[in-house]
């Protein structure tokens, strides 16, 4: 039983070692003779770190606060295109940072539709925290809340619960654990955020990493930058840690019954529906939308240039790459997952990637490995790397609420442990494994970290593609930027509908 | 034969079994009873290999197979609460074994779909298995275990969630093709009644300890101590002696006796009445003895005696 | 899977390897040829070109530094004059010459060889100055005035170059403790930072839905709007506000790096970045200015006015003071703020 845990783990502690701790130890080593604790005495810097904590918890106040209604409104009531829906709100995780903003600014902007300038104000900066954030949220909660069966639901509510005691009582102890990855992977994302929040609202909300990425990129200081790596690892290591103690006292193996989804009946509940898609619509599509309707508004001789050559090699680049790192990630994500069910160190280990100062990883694989430094492997390498843990994370919720008798029910009629897990265990944690991956692809067609690593014209993605372009000035630019955008929503979406596309027996799981 | 040798286990400082040895004939069925939480479960594990014991060993049919993974077993397991495979419909839930021991796909499948009919599920073998009742997910679960042809089968309280009515349904079904297999099996429960309704024998285990074996008569007729009296079921268990219901004698020129409680049951009346030296003695009264008497109740007077003969020591 | 990333990354070394002549030129993010011309370099001199690009100049200078013990490239274009001296010290640049063409008397840049050359300032909208019916300003200063307030946006010199080289000009003009107090009364007036030039121009630069109509950018980006406009206009919507203190000159050029291989077919590549071929054709694709004198220049450059003054440091101060300037610049501008 333990080796089956022991073996998986392997890979993952491997890819990890060197992948991560590798470079980032060769990166301390170079700057290590100039270490000084000083620096965090300096004000500015305490005032930095403080910013990045406290705008990564509001925001995940805030992601909880409005995230957490949604979700049950999504888990529990049924309408048309909801399964869609659900494929959507992973599009904000698509879309170049820029791009985004330039939606965000679309709306309300100076020259915004809604005739509201809200550039510059605390409310764009929220508001642009919401519009990646809440995804994640929503979807941790709508899957968690689908753990919940039917049955259990019925017998509070005869019990003589309201439903609002009902979630307290029943929904909350079974969401919990899935809200507590999300919320964990928030507080990173929003940490080492170079993010939208700093785009809409300016400099001064910059978090440590934008002073790490300073002091490693322009300055070539490796001892201060080093110190603030590390002390960043700290706390993102605080909080992985909290959040895999937390999620491992909370797990509790679930009973694979169907959960309870009805239409909206009645006004109350109808009502109660459409706020929440209109909450969620502005929150997460409305920019999408925006940039769909800018760049519908495109000339032709701009949408001709779609079809020119290195548009389609840029598609094919995509693809090939999110597609190789995928691969990958479905191999480390099922190991590390595993493995993890057992270890607590292995299971904060999963956000390990999101821990770490990109710019900082990025300069010591250079470091490490400076023959390889422009290969396809560490490219892919590196794609993986952001987007495995979504995988293992995946993995790691199925299976803590995989009951234990199913594994062992296959064992005692004759399966192999392998047998076992891939005939039972892998089948039953499918559904979170091709949410999981979704996630993952998003992050492969996305821009995180990427463009810190050295790269090659002929690699150029969509993503890189439209950097380029809105590095210039000239409307045909800009125009080309956001029709791209829309092709890259595009592709994204239909990767995801293909990668969760609903499987005969678990339509009900979905 | 199935072989229990010396079987210990501890979960970190908690003992759970100590020195557990059980035999099972072929063709035989032993219920393992005890009340929850007191080793049977783990004892089960052992025996299937889902655990190892840290010492003794488990013999099947003269080999040791203490070190066996579960799957060389070739045994079969119930478990509490069925585990049947959500993602799979019924038949191939019935298939899952034949296909991991080398049949192909089809064949186990027609042979999984004659199973169902023979356990009652004719035509329910593309079924998904949240659609079925409690009873048929039960079937399903047996036509799964005795499909493989085990040579064991491990009942891990199999019937708990039913009904009495299926209970007893199911029970004379699990019985007939238990004798129609002629292996050992080994029955987990904290029912007595099913115990005593499936299993020649039954083994009592008491803080992971075997306290008492044998026919459910013997053991009702002569408990090993006061737990196992009360245990088995009966009603006037005393420091040194228990009163089985069949020592009391009822009707004229036994002594008269005040009924300090009655209740009414579904066959009759639970009826205590102040015996000898204040002892509260509780009979159950069947509509037959109470005939003509009127419902009893609390101040009246019932004539009882005692058959010293029939009195258990210990 | 290790086996297989390994593999991965051995057969990735090994195709570099293999083919006998392969030149690795490190570029920046900006770096943009005709396709032909390139191709046309490789068919002549008999090599592959493995163009890598290290990210912004900054970034990408020390990514060489931090690499020079096993160089990953063996000659680099995209240095320019505010890093030249950086780079000469750190001893990753070999002597680099070209006997082709002479160069603009402005473009000279020490230790390497020059390829192109431009200048940051500030761009204006100028829709939002007629609609507002505002004189432009005349001088830096003006800028720090209430009627201005709110309407300059600029890069962070720390994440970018145009940032950079405008925060040099205007200490090269005014001192660094003049300048200082400059950036403090701007700061006061409403100044927006943000983290790069795309961000700048194209989520707060008033044309392109933001509402700040000064930004800092280049001299030719006007010839690019004009260039890239949807339907061919005349008159670019944007122009230059030249002010004293607020012009950088940025020359960048080539270098071949120590330690790298095939210096023949280095060299070949630095004379090809001098050609008549590429100096022609780099003006409408990086929309600099060609460092080789007499070269034609694209007509579209009309749109541009080409300033006759620019404040630049010296080399050696830029080399030396930079950080301590950014550093500082970030704690005044970007902390207080609020």
């Amino acid at each position: 039983m333990n080796r089956s845990l022991t073996l998986p783990a392997l890979l993952p502690l491997a890819f990890l070692l060197l992948m991560v701790a590798a470079p980032l130890a060769r990166l301390l080593q170079e700057g290590h003779a100039g270490f000084s604790l000083a620096l965090l005495q300096d004000s500015y810097i305490q005032w930095r770190l403080a910013w990045s904590v406290g705008q990564a918890l509001a925001t995940c106040a805030l992601a909880l606060l409005i995230g957490l209604p949604l979700a049950w409104v999504l888990a529990r009531f049924d309408f048309a295109g909801r399964r869609l829906l659900l494929r959507m709100l992973m599009l904000p995780f698509v879309m170049p940072t820029l791009v985004a903003g330039m939606g965000v600014l679309a709306l309300f902007g100076p020259h915004g539709v809604a005739g509201v300038n809200l550039q510059d104000t605390p409310w764009l900066l929220l508001y642009g925290n919401l519009f990646y954030n809440l995804p994640l949220l929503v979807r941790a909660g709508v899957d968690g809340l689908e753990q919940v069966p039917a049955s259990r639901l019925a017998v509070a509510r005869t019990l003589g619960a309201p439903p609002w005691r009902t979630f307290w009582r029943v929904e909350w102890p079974v969401v919990r654990p899935w809200l507590a990855s999300a919320l964990c992977l928030i507080f990173l994302y929003c940490f080492a955020g170079f993010g939208l929040a700093l785009l809409l609202g300016g400099q001064r909300y910059a978090t440590v990493e934008v002073e790490i990425y300073t002091l490693v990129a322009y300055e070539l200081n490796l001892a201060d930058a080093g110190v603030l790596a590390l002390l960043a690892l700290g706390v993102g290591a605080a909080v992985a840690l909290a959040y895999a103690a937390l999620e491992r006292g909370l797990a509790r193996p679930q009973r694979l019954a169907p959960t309870l989804r009805t239409p909206a009946q009645g006004w109350p509940q109808r009502l109660l529906l459409a706020s929440a898609l209109t909450v969620l619509a502005l929150c997460c599509l409305l920019p999408l939308l925006a940039i769909v309707w800018r760049a519908l508004q495109a000339d032709a001789t701009v949408w001709a240039m779609l079809a020119e050559p290195e548009v389609l090699a840029a598609l094919g680049n995509t693809l090939r790459f999110s597609g190789a790192a995928l691969g990958l990630s479905l191999l480390l994500g099922l190991c590390h997952g595993w493995a993890a069910q057992r270890w607590l160190a292995l299971r904060a280990l999963v956000f390990l990637p999101f821990m770490v100062s990109p710019v900082c990883l990025a300069f010591g694989l250079l470091l490490l490995y400076p023959q390889y430094s422009a290969s396809v492997g560490l490219l892919i390498a590196a794609y993986a790397l952001l987007a495995y843990p979504f995988v293992a994370k995946g993995v790691l919720s199925a299976a803590a609420a995989l009951p234990p008798q199913l594994p062992q029910a296959a064992r005692t009629l004759g399966a192999t442990p392998w047998r076992s897990f891939c005939r039972v265990s892998l089948p039953l944690m499918r559904p979170a494994l091709r949410r999981g991956l979704a996630f993952a692809a998003a992050t492969a067609v996305g821009e995180f970290a990427v463009s810190l690593f050295l790269s090659r014209p002929e690699w150029a993605t969509l993503t890189t593609l439209i950097y380029q372009h809105l590095g210039r000035p000239g409307a045909a630019n800009l125009q080309l930027a956001l029709l791209l955008s829309c092709l890259l929503m595009l592709f994204a979406l239909l990767a995801f509908v293909v990668i969760e596309w609903p499987e005969k027996n678990h339509a009900r799981a979905d | 034969m199935l072989e229990l040798i010396d079987l210990t286990l501890s979960y970190a400082t908690r003992s759970v079994l100590q020195g557990v040895s059980l035999q099972v004939a072929a063709g035989e069925t032993l219920a393992l009873l005890g009340p929850s939480g007191e080793g049977k479960s783990s004892l089960l594990s052992l025996v299937a290999g889902l655990q190892r014991p840290d010492a003794g060993r488990v013999q099947l049919a003269g080999q040791d197979i203490t070190r066996l993974p579960p799957e060389q077993r070739h045994i079969a397991m119930m478990f509490q609460d069925h585990a049947l495979f959500p993602h799979l419909d019924a038949a191939a839930n019935v298939a899952f074994g034949l296909v991991e021991r080398g049949s192909g796909k089809l064949a186990a499948r027609q042979q999984a779909v004659q199973m169902l009919d023979a356990v009652g599920l004719a035509g329910r073998g593309a079924a998904a298995v949240h659609t079925l009742s409690g009873g048929e997910r039960q079937r399903v679960a047996l036509a799964r275990a005795l499909v493989c042809q085990p040579r064991l089968l491990l009942l891990d309280e199999p019937f708990s969630s039913l009904d009495t009515h299926l209970k007893q349904q199911l029970l004379a079904d699990v019985r007939r093709h238990l004798a129609a297999l002629q292996v050992p099996a080994l029955l987990v429960t904290h029912d007595r009644h099913e115990a005593f309704a499936l299993a020649q024998r039954v083994a009592i285990l008491q803080a992971g300890r075997i306290v008492q074996q044998g026919t459910p008569q013997a053991i009702l007729q002569a408990p090993a101590s006061a737990w196992v009296a009360r245990f088995v079921g009966l009603d006037n268990v005393f420091d040194d002696h228990a009163i089985p219901p069949q020592a009391f004698v009822l009707g004229a020129g036994q002594p008269r006796r005040d009924i300090v409680a009655a209740q009414a049951q579904a066959d009759g009346w639970r009826v205590t009445v102040a015996g000898d030296g204040g002892q509260p003695w509780q009979l159950l009264l069947g509509v037959r003895e109470l005939a003509g008497q009127g419902a009893p109740c609390v101040g009246q007077q019932l004539a009882i005696g005692l058959d010293r003969r029939q009195v258990l020591y210990w | 899977m290790l086996k297989k990333s390994v593999l991965l990354l051995a057969l990735a070394g090994l195709s570099l390897s293999a083919l006998a002549a392969e030149l690795r030129v490190m570029t920046h993010s900006s770096f943009s040829l005709p396709k032909d011309r390139i191709a046309e370099f490789e068919k002549q001199n008999g090599v592959k070109l493995s163009i890598v690009k290290g990210g912004d100049a900054g970034e990408m200078l020390n990514k060489l530094i931090l690499t020079r013990a096993n160089p990953i490239a063996d000659v680099v274009y995209g240095i320019d004059n505010t890093l030249i001296a950086k780079a000469s010290a750190a001893g990753i640049l070999a002597p680099t010459s070209s006997k082709l063409g002479r160069t603009e008397k402005d473009a000279q840049l020490p230790g390497a060889v020059a390829v192109d050359y431009g200048y940051v300032t500030l761009n204006y909208d100028k829709t939002w100055f007629a609609k507002a019916e505002l004189p432009l300003p005349a001088t830096l200063d003006d800028l720090a005035k209430p009627a201005y307030k709110d309407l300059l946006v600029v890069q962070n010199p720390a994440t970018s170059s145009t940032g950079l080289a405008f925060l040099l000009a205007t200490i090269a003009d005014r001192g660094e403790d003049g300048a200082f107090k400059w950036w403090e009364k701007v700061r006061d007036n409403g100044l927006k930072v943000s983290k790069g030039w795309s961000e700048a121009y194209y989520t707060d630069f008033s044309r392109n839905g933001g509402s700040r109509p000064i930004v800092v950018s280049y001299a030719t980006s006007p010839a690019a709007e004009v260039f890239y406009s949807k339907e061919k206009i005349s008159e670019s919507p944007t122009a230059n506000l030249l002010l004293k203190g607020g012009v950088f000159l940025q020359v960048e050029g080539v270098a071949l790096l120590t330690g790298g291989k095939e210096p023949q077919a280095a060299q070949a590549f630095v004379d090809f970045l001098r050609s008549e071929g590429v100096q022609t054709g780099l003006q409408t694709k990086m929309w600099m200015y060609p460092a080789v004198a007499g070269t034609a220049i694209d007509p579209v450059f009309a749109h541009a006015q080409k300033p006759a003054k620019f404040s630049n440091p010296s080399l050696a101060a830029m080399n030396s003071k930079t950080a301590a300037w950014v550093s500082r610049w970030n704690r005044l501008v970007v902390k207080q703020a609020n």
